[in-house]
């Protein structure tokens, strides 16, 4: 337990010990609402990996600013720490303390960006331990203050230099679907984003364009997108901050199709249950579909589950969770798994009937159809390395039977 | 804020301490090193330090190497200075003595040439929050102030804030405010900026209540320059900051529409933010600025609409929850809205299930005409859900589209099958919710009872559905074949019923039976009734003796009362006032949106003091209180009129949100209410035993009754005092303290004392000798005259629950302070009279 006191007036740790004694008398932590009142303080929680980051508060304030920002501690400190658990905050509490430090004071959020943080504090790599031994120095924290708090540009370094400039673009997506029990498709849906990855010399200014703009239903933006050419034209034009960012974010609704389906069905009888799934492709993209499973979960009234399948291994797991990883679907045949379950004694027919979860991968195809057109580096003289990619996963995919 | 280790000594990280030993071992070390100037110092000091922070972090006190730590902290490592600050942040309070020491060193480091060191010592000094070293702080502050690094400023703004909760004289004195004011129209740094904001925001709202020129300043935050000017740079702050000018701008009220719509042109792009928490600040704004322009107002709603739905299904399941709060006020005021996007709020296997839960309020809410179907569908494959509370809220809101639609003819049959699926749980709800759509829609009585006929009573055992069904018997047993014979067996097994409401129901359900076939049901009444005036239960007994008497005086006139032709249910009452909502619309983006209630009805000042309580009781003297100075009972005079009319009168009111029990009452069928119960009551007041009355039909079952003979005392005493107290409550301090922690105020009040009472009030005793014989006890008092404090507890009589009062008197202003705690919530007021009346009636005997 880090605590990290902000206002003057302070907070009792007892606190936490309610919310733990709150938090065990629920087992199921799924189920703990993210703003609870405790009898002396609002408290927000936010559940990352096992950790538990709890902020409070005893007067009014926006809630989302509040989760957001623990959102915004646990991914920077997951960044910082490559990975979230008790050890590893253990062992680096002194930067968890110097970066809460820089990101809240008095209760109120400074700098949540990740470039800055790492120019304050530098992070715990492997690369730095190296460094110190050969300087001599072991201060972890860096010398001087970020040029970026005082530019007007601020989340960017000030002056980086590379030997080779190169920027990545990668459109990432996430199909979420969900499938009834009749086969119809309810929902389907892509969440994807346009992650870029920027190494360039001084101060690009970038321009970014899509060929078709329009089937974009929302888009949210990293702030160094300018808002008024996107309005007027749909260009993305900014000065990217160094490294890895998520330059935007998008919704495009109501899709057609989905790339593969998923026939569960159950029939049951006289105490057991038969079950069968098959899967195969439904629509080709046009590259291959890779990593695909099938995951559900046994109903607790079933006894024991025998499942075999064709294509794949099927495991059964501790927590009565089943999963049929396939891979890449083959071109002859259709994957299907089938078996018997069989029901508690009493029980003649199953009730409650599994969700089957499926996840699987595309490389190298958007399937909300968006495309990239060009991207052009205004102000900056270099030649530069330009590499554009594209991947589709399974985000919520999922089919009732 | 990792989880904290369960025991302490669980896992063998190195970092772990193993007792008392080793910090006396740490302080020999840290001595050792303290004058070191030797090359590997400060490696090893290093460690030690981190030693020491590990230990405070598990909660071992370390305090005691407070000297030592200061004397090894003049170093030039700024990660040793880093924890170094942060254990004298931690401890300084503690140790007011100490914290001098590092007043030095600290204010050294104020001058130093690197700005983050300058920063960060500032902010440390800052957070010292030693209330005789303010004098030290004001000096370093003023220099912050006006450092060259924007770093240094930025801390030092806050640091002005921190100056002010240690000791607003000192801050104000030294005219910071103005400083900030300053700052906040002319710093280049927009962190800077930012935090001069809600400094200011916070000195001057604290200080408005005693001084008009604070107020003033308040209101020039407000101002036109102000808001444009950071308007105007909203891009260059940070996304948090953003947040902090939204919200003020939200406050801003624009002097013409021009204006209006210039602020919403220029933040319209804060809508496509990636931080969650700009956007539906942002919307906010929106909101407020045009509540007066309707058909801009809608428009908005249009514009929100997407980046609200994009927040829902990005970002983390937190985050849904919050933005889900306020979609579902948002589809409160404007239904139609979301109407045509209902499937982002389907349900998701992964989901946890407070985001499941909102998602199916919203499905209820925004379901019309044209999208009920597919909502309906997709709702009942929630019922076969895996996670069975979202199960049961599923068939709930089937229950709930059906009773705001007018097309109900594919959901009854939706409800019917539920009835089918032979699962406890979903036949339970189902019946509850047929139950509410037979009183609005009893057109569908004949299908829904033949269904409902087959279900065998034994089945249903919650006692909600158990109550459904019984009421369904009851209301359609001319139409169920054999509904006084289940009736019957149901009053067999009366003494198993655990559940009043379901006696209640079972009464009234064979009342309405014997009024449509009273041969088949004479028995059932006979034993029934009988059997609820035997009934334990208050409120079963005064019901079973009600119906007893109505039928004695005039079987027609109990056929009226009991059994009236009924009119459908066109509207059930609505748990929230529109005022309410309104409320907390006007509350948009905080905590009350979640709450679903507006922020006055749940944060309270009183919160902040709960710490403080524990120390406070313990120097209260606790007064010789135990079990043997036991007054003899009495019989607490607190049965006024009032008292009785306000509880009824909350039943009433409560009976058509209380998911259709407003049957259970039938008497209080009457426009008139309570006259109208009470004045067959008063007519049929004491009937001479054995007297039959003019309906020949029952007048055997009656006789029969009457042969039961019931003890006349028990018709003659008149209904006991609402609130009984147990003359023998014994309560521990410690249990006292424990549970004056857990309770919320259930009630807080002032009132003024009698001048006789405060002549009496010359030592504490007075009045705890005086409120013992009204069985109120008092487990602490202290004070002197003009203050005095109590603390008292009283227990129900025949129950466990207790009532805590604190009682804050000044004899100098006559007033009196008083909270009320209680564990049952629902007596709290009751108590409140009572206590009140006995505190005033202090010093008149």
């Amino acid at each position: 337990m880090l605590e990290k006191q902000l206002s003057g007036h302070r907070v009792d740790r007892s606190i936490c010990a309610w919310f733990w004694d709150k938090a065990i008398s629920q087992p199921d932590s799924f189920k703990q609402q993210p703003v609870i009142a405790s009898p002396t303080h609002y408290l927000f929680q936010v559940l990352r990996e096992g950790i538990t980051f709890l902020a409070c508060t005893q007067v009014e304030m926006p809630p989302l600013m509040a989760i957001e920002f623990l959102c915004r501690v646990a991914d920077v400190l997951n960044d910082y720490l490559g990975g979230l658990n008790e050890d590893l905050i253990k062992d680096n509490f002194v930067i968890v303390y110097e970066l809460l430090d820089e990101m809240i004071d008095n209760g109120f959020p400074l700098t949540t960006e990740l470039n800055i943080l790492q120019e304050m504090i530098a992070p715990p790599n492997i690369v730095s331990k190296v460094l110190s031994v050969v300087t001599g120095s072991s201060s972890n924290v860096s010398d001087s203050l970020p040029g970026a708090t005082a530019s007007l540009v601020p989340w960017r370094t000030a002056d980086p230099k590379y030997a080779n400039n190169e920027i990545y673009v990668d459109l990432v997506e996430e199909m979420d679907a969900t499938i009834n029990r009749d086969g119809v498709l309810v929902k389907c849906e892509i969440n994807g984003e346009v992650q870029v990855n920027s190494h360039i010399t001084g101060l690009p200014d970038l321009t970014l364009s899509f060929k078709n703009p329009s089937i974009l239903d929302d888009v949210r933006f990293h702030p160094c997108v300018r808002y008024r050419p996107w309005e007027s034209d749909q260009i993305l034009s900014f000065v990217p901050p160094d490294g890895q960012f998520k330059l935007m974010s998008y919704r495009v609704r109501k899709l057609k199709n989905t790339p593969i389906y998923v026939k569960p069905q159950l029939t049951s009888e006289g105490g057991t249950c038969r079950l069968s799934v098959l899967v195969g492709i439904r629509n080709d993209p046009g590259k291959t579909i890779d990593s695909v499973t099938v995951e559900f979960q046994l109903p607790s009234c079933i006894l024991s589950a025998d499942l075999t399948s064709n294509h794949g291994v099927v495991n059964i797991l501790g927590n009565k969770t089943c999963s049929w990883s396939i891979g890449r679907i083959p071109k002859d045949k259709a994957p299907s798994m089938s078996g018997t379950l069989v029901l508690e004694t009493g029980l003649e027919r199953l009730h409650v009937f599994p969700t089957f979860q499926v996840g699987f991968r595309i490389m190298g195809v958007a399937l909300s159809g968006l495309q990239i057109d060009k991207l052009d580096l205004k102000t900056v003289p270099y030649r530069f390395y330009k590499g554009f990619r594209a991947l589709t996963r399974a985000g919520e995919f999922e089919v009732r039977s | 804020m990792a989880p904290p280790p369960p025991q302490s000594n669980r896992s063998p990280s190195p970092s772990q301490p193993s007792g008392k030993s080793e910090v006396s071992d740490l302080k020999s070390q840290l001595r050792q090193l303290a004058g070191s100037r030797a090359p590997g110092a400060d490696d090893s000091k290093r460690d030690l330090f981190k030693k020491v922070i590990s230990n405070m972090t598990i909660g071992i006190d370390v305090s005691s190497l407070f000297g030592e730590m200061v004397m090894c902290s003049a170093t030039s490592d700024i990660v040793l200075k880093k924890m170094c600050y942060l254990y004298v942040g931690n401890y300084a309070k503690g140790n007011p003595d100490l914290a001098l020491l590092t007043i030095n060193f600290l204010q050294r480091d104020c001058k130093d040439e690197d700005p983050m060191i300058r920063g960060l010592a500032l902010r440390s000094l800052c957070s010292l929050r030693v209330a005789n070293l303010v004098e030290y702080l004001v000096g370093p502050l003023g220099s912050g102030l006006k450092d060259n690094n924007s770093y240094v400023r930025m801390v030092a703004v806050i640091g002005v804030l921190k100056l002010y909760h240690i000791s607003a004289s000192t801050c104000i004195d030294a005219d910071f405010p103005a400083t900030l004011k300053h700052l906040l129209l002319h710093d280049p740094d927009t962190q800077v900026v930012a935090n001069c904001l809600s400094a200011l925001q916070e000195i001057w709202t604290l200080e408005s209540s005693t001084s008009e020129e604070a107020a003033r300043e308040r209101e020039t935050l407000l101002s036109k320059p102000v808001v444009y000017y950071l308007l105007n740079r909203i891009k260059e702050f940070s996304e948090w900051a953003q947040c902090l000018v939204l919200e003020l701008v939200a406050k801003y009220i624009p002097s013409d529409n021009s204006e209006i719509f210039d602020v919403m042109n220029l933040l319209e792009d804060r809508l496509q933010h990636a931080n969650g928490a700009v956007v539906l600040a942002t919307i906010k704004v929106f909101l407020q600025l045009t509540l007066s322009m309707a058909d801009v107002h809608q428009q908005v709603y249009e514009r929100i609409k997407a980046p609200l739905l994009t927040q829902v299904s990005s970002g983390s399941p937190e985050q849904s929850y919050a933005v889900l709060s306020h979609l579902h006020l948002l589809v409160m005021r404007a239904p139609y809205i979301f109407s045509a996007d209902y499937k982002h709020f389907y349900c998701q296997y992964n989901e946890p299930s407070y985001v499941k839960k909102l998602k199916l309020e919203m499905l209820t809410a925004v379901a019309n005409e044209s999208n009920t179907y597919e909502i309906v569908t997709e709702l009942c494959e929630y019922a076969a859900n895996v996670d069975i509370p979202i199960a049961r809220e599923s068939i709930r809101a089937v229950g709930k589209i059906a009773l705001q639609q007018y097309d109900v003819n594919a959901i009854v049959d939706r409800l019917l099958q539920f009835l089918e699926m032979e699962k406890d749980y979903v036949t339970s709800e189902a019946l509850v919710l047929v139950k509410d759509l037979l009183r609005k829609y009893p057109q569908w009585s004949q299908d829904c009872i033949a269904v409902v006929g087959n279900i065998s009573s034994k089945n249903v055992q919650e006692p909600k559905a158990k109550a459904a069904l019984i009421w369904m018997l009851g209301e359609y047993s001319q139409d169920m074949h054999d509904a006084p014979y289940v009736l019957e067996s149901l009053v067999e097994n009366w003494d198993e019923e655990h559940s009043a409401e379901v006696r209640l129901h079972l009464l009234t359900a064979v009342m309405k039976c014997f009024f449509k076939r009273p041969p088949e049901t004479q028995k059932a009444l006979g034993a029934v009734l009988a059997a609820g005036l035997a009934d334990f239960h208050q409120d079963v007994h005064d019901r079973a003796l009600f119906y007893y008497r109505l039928l004695q005086y005039n079987v027609s006139v109990a056929e009226n009362v009991v059994s009236p032709p009924k009119q459908a249910v066109s509207v059930f009452a609505d748990t929230q006032s529109s005022e309410i909502k309104d409320r907390i619309f006007d509350e948009f983006n905080s905590l009350s949106v979640v709450y679903q209630k507006p922020s006055y009805m749940f944060t309270d000042k009183e919160h902040r003091g709960t710490f403080e309580f524990a120390d406070e009781l313990g120097n209260l003297s606790i007064s010789a209180e135990s079990g043997e100075s036991v007054v003899p009972a009495q019989r607490v005079e607190a049965n006024d009129k009032d008292l009785l009319l306000g509880t009824s009168e909350k039943d009433e009111g409560r009976d058509p949100g209380s998911n259709g029990s407003a049957y259970y009452a039938p008497s209080l069928n009457g426009s008139s209410a309570p006259s109208a119960t009470s004045q067959p009551l008063a007519d049929l007041a004491f009937p001479t035993t054995g007297i039959s009355s003019q309906a020949p039909t029952s007048s055997l079952a009656i006789d029969d009754l009457l042969g039961l003979g019931f003890p006349d005392g028990t018709a003659a005493t008149p209904s006991p005092p609402p609130l009984n107290l147990n003359s023998k409550a014994v309560l521990d301090p410690g249990t006292f303290q424990q549970k004056w922690r857990q309770l919320p105020i259930s009630s807080s009040e002032e009132h003024s004392l009698s001048p006789q009472g405060i002549a009496s009030l010359t030592t504490p005793h007075a009045l705890v000798r005086h409120m013992r014989s009204h069985l109120i006890h008092c487990i602490a008092s202290g004070g002197q005259s003009p203050n005095f404090k109590f603390f008292f507890f009283a227990q129900k009589a025949e129950a466990t629950s207790i009532y805590l009062v604190e009682c804050i008197i000044n004899t100098s202003s006559t007033k009196s302070q008083i909270k009320i705690k209680a564990d049952d919530q629902s007596s709290s007021q009751a108590f409140s009279t009572l206590f009140q009346s006995a505190l005033s009636k202090f010093g008149l005997s």
